[in-house]
């Protein structure tokens, strides 16, 4: 029935991506997008808009890559092994770990050489001055500890995807069960530093922009966010490498869709659940310091929220539900795309009430870095998946992989 | 045929799983209605050789959990709006969020009861015990070989020919399955 029994010969022979049509692809978007960033900068009032947008485009950049640099760590410190044959794609969704360092510059820059960056309230020291609240958040919320803090994720996240993808493609060389005794080792401290990095990296870059609303649930629910766009998208890199025939033939198997389907149902549900308990604490609460978050959400922004329920839950959770759903590679197709939408849908609905509380506006000024970051980020997934075999094939578990039964 | 036992079947032993899936595949393709096999452990692939429907389970299992988001609905519509109502918060007595998570608690609730009944009404629980399990053809299965029992009760089932089926196609040893008269056990 596996691919796997044919030996070691088929896999080896994997190539690289050949595409140019990808890098092209990435090229163009990269381009749009720069001009539309560039135009906006130089209209009336588009500084402002620009950064609420490149927040918007970065964290959904941030959200796959950091995903998938998780998917990865999960593998190892569970000893996966039906993983590793798709292993590989969910490295190359992880190796811009770094690059988002250099996208998230304008950021950083904004707020060290403008008087303030305007997402970030507590940026503005005249606001400051008459507020009792943002003065006794200073001590955390100041522009250099934010910049030191945002360097050492940065630094944090960039170092471990090295590590995991350059062990990952050293061994195709040879060297196996060393490396990867060794990435086993080091995913377990990486997964704690992940969780911590990626919770207060949530509350600066996003809750921040609303300082005196506060919950202890945004970190959690931004991972659960980030999971489901992350595997989403490895699932569609999959199906299409799987689709050109670069995966081999029949190695990557209905059993490996099935259990990428079941991830991405389950954290479907992990996200309702996440979200949901958020909005109930508050709303049973009533505290107004708590309320006001939800308020500016509802309202204008209602039709976005309920759009949203559908397509982060009640979509995705009625098109996986059933065992042939997760097995059909059209179904899981249209389920990631409605993820994917679901993630942009919902990090506008975090970061875009505080620019337009009288409701949602999306006009060419707010496409502009999304278009752009995502085509940074296909550009390099593009260059790695062209320079490398786009399977694990050194992974002394592979074979076990190929063969996988559920 | 001996004294006091009538012919309940024909089986067929096969040694591998190959030869299993092959013979179950010729039984299903003869059209047979009354048979079954009998393994060591799970063989991936029988279902499909032997043609089995897709389980009705996960519909049922669906419908009741969604039976029982609606009773806990109902519930707790009736106990906080109708029967006893008390204002807290100052919330409407028919607060929907407060409710959702007894309506999840009780559409898994539902669910798995549901789940629970069905797989033992479906593997015919009331019968507690088959003569077949005291026979010598269980007793081969239970330690290496695969068995496929063709019954008698078949509308097709004619002693030769469906011996002669299972030789066929894979079974290395075809013999017949007797019931005895005295006490009903197969030998």
């Amino acid at each position: 029935m596996s691919g796997g029994g044919d030996g070691g010969a088929e896999l080896l022979a994997l190539a690289p991506l050949r595409s140019a049509g990808l890098a092209r692809a990435s090229l163009a978007l990269i381009l749009c997008g720069a001009v539309l960033c560039a135009t906006t900068l130089l209209s009336e009032g588009g500084l402002e808009r620009f950064s609420f947008a490149y927040l918007w485009g970065f964290s959904f950049a941030w959200a796959i890559v950091l995903g998938s640099l998780f998917f990865v760590a999960l593998q190892h410190v569970t000893r996966a092994v039906w993983s590793v044959v798709i292993r590989r794609v969910a490295e190359a969704l992880a190796a811009p770990a770094g690059l988002l360092g250099v996208l998230f510059a304008p950021v950083l820059l904004l707020l060290l050489f403008t008087d303030h960056c305007a997402p970030f309230p507590w940026s503005n020291a005249d606001l400051v001055r008459d507020d009792h609240v943002l003065q006794g958040k200073a001590p955390y919320l100041n522009v250099p500890f934010f910049v030191v803090r945002a360097l050492f994720f940065f630094a944090c996240w960039g170092g471990f995807a090295a590590f995991f993808v350059r062990q990952s493609l050293k061994q195709d060389a040879g060297g196996g069960a060393a490396r990867t005794a060794r990435m086993r080792r080091v995913a377990a401290p990486f997964l704690i530093l992940f969780a911590l990095t990626v919770t207060f990296a949530s509350f600066d870059w996003l809750m921040s922009q609303d300082p005196h609303w506060y919950s202890t649930m945004y970190g959690v629910y931004v991972f659960a966010g980030m999971a489901l766009a992350a595997l989403a998208a490895i699932t569609l890199a999959v199906l299409w490498l799987r689709a050109r025939g670069l995966l081999g033939q029949g190695i990557v198997s209905d059993d490996h869709l099935y259990s990428l389907g079941g991830l991405l149902f389950a954290f479907t549900c992990f996200w309702a659940y996440i979200a949901f308990s958020q909005f109930m604490l508050v709303w049973y609460g009533n505290l107004p310091e708590e309320t006001v978050y939800f308020a500016r959400r509802g309202g204008a922004w209602l039709a976005v929220a309920l759009l949203l329920v559908a397509l982060r839950f009640a979509l995705p959770f009625f098109l996986l539900l059933s065992r042939d759903a997760k097995r059909s590679p059209r179904r899981l197709v249209v389920t990631a795309l409605i993820v994917l939408a679901g993630e942009l849908l919902d990090l506008y609905w975090l970061i875009m009430p505080q620019l337009h509380e009288d409701g949602p506006r999306l006009g060419w000024q707010e496409l502009g870095p999304p278009l752009f970051l995502a085509g940074a980020l296909l550009l390099h997934v593009a260059r790695f998946l062209g320079k490398h075999r786009p399977m694990a094939v050194g992974d002394p578990f592979l074979s076990k992989s190929c063969a996988f039964h559920l | 045929m001996a004294e006091g036992r009538n012919l309940a079947g024909v089986v067929g032993l096969c040694d591998d799983v190959e030869s299993l899936l092959r013979a179950a595949s010729a039984v299903r393709a003869a059209g047979y209605r009354e048979w079954d096999c009998h393994t060591p452990y799970p063989v991936h692939g029988l279902d499909r050789a032997m043609g089995l429907k897709a389980s009705p389970i996960p519909a049922i299992c669906l419908a009741a959990g969604f039976a029982g988001a609606g009773v806990a609905l109902l519930m707790q519509w009736w106990m906080s709006a109708v029967d006893y109502p008390v204002r807290i918060g100052g919330k409407p007595l028919y607060s929907w969020p407060a409710f959702v998570p007894i309506v999840f608690e009780l559409f898994v609730l539902f669910s798995a009861l549901a789940t629970v009944c069905c797989v033992l009404v479906l593997c015919r629980l009331g019968r507690w015990h088959s003569p077949l399990h005291d026979s010598d053809v269980m007793r081969l299965v239970t330690s290496d070989r695969f068995a496929v029992v063709l019954r008698q009760e078949d509308r097709l089932f004619a002693e030769q020919e469906a011996a002669a089926l299972l030789a066929r196609s894979g079974c290395r040893e075809v013999r017949p399955l007797y019931e005895r008269e005295e006490d009903g056990s197969l030998i």
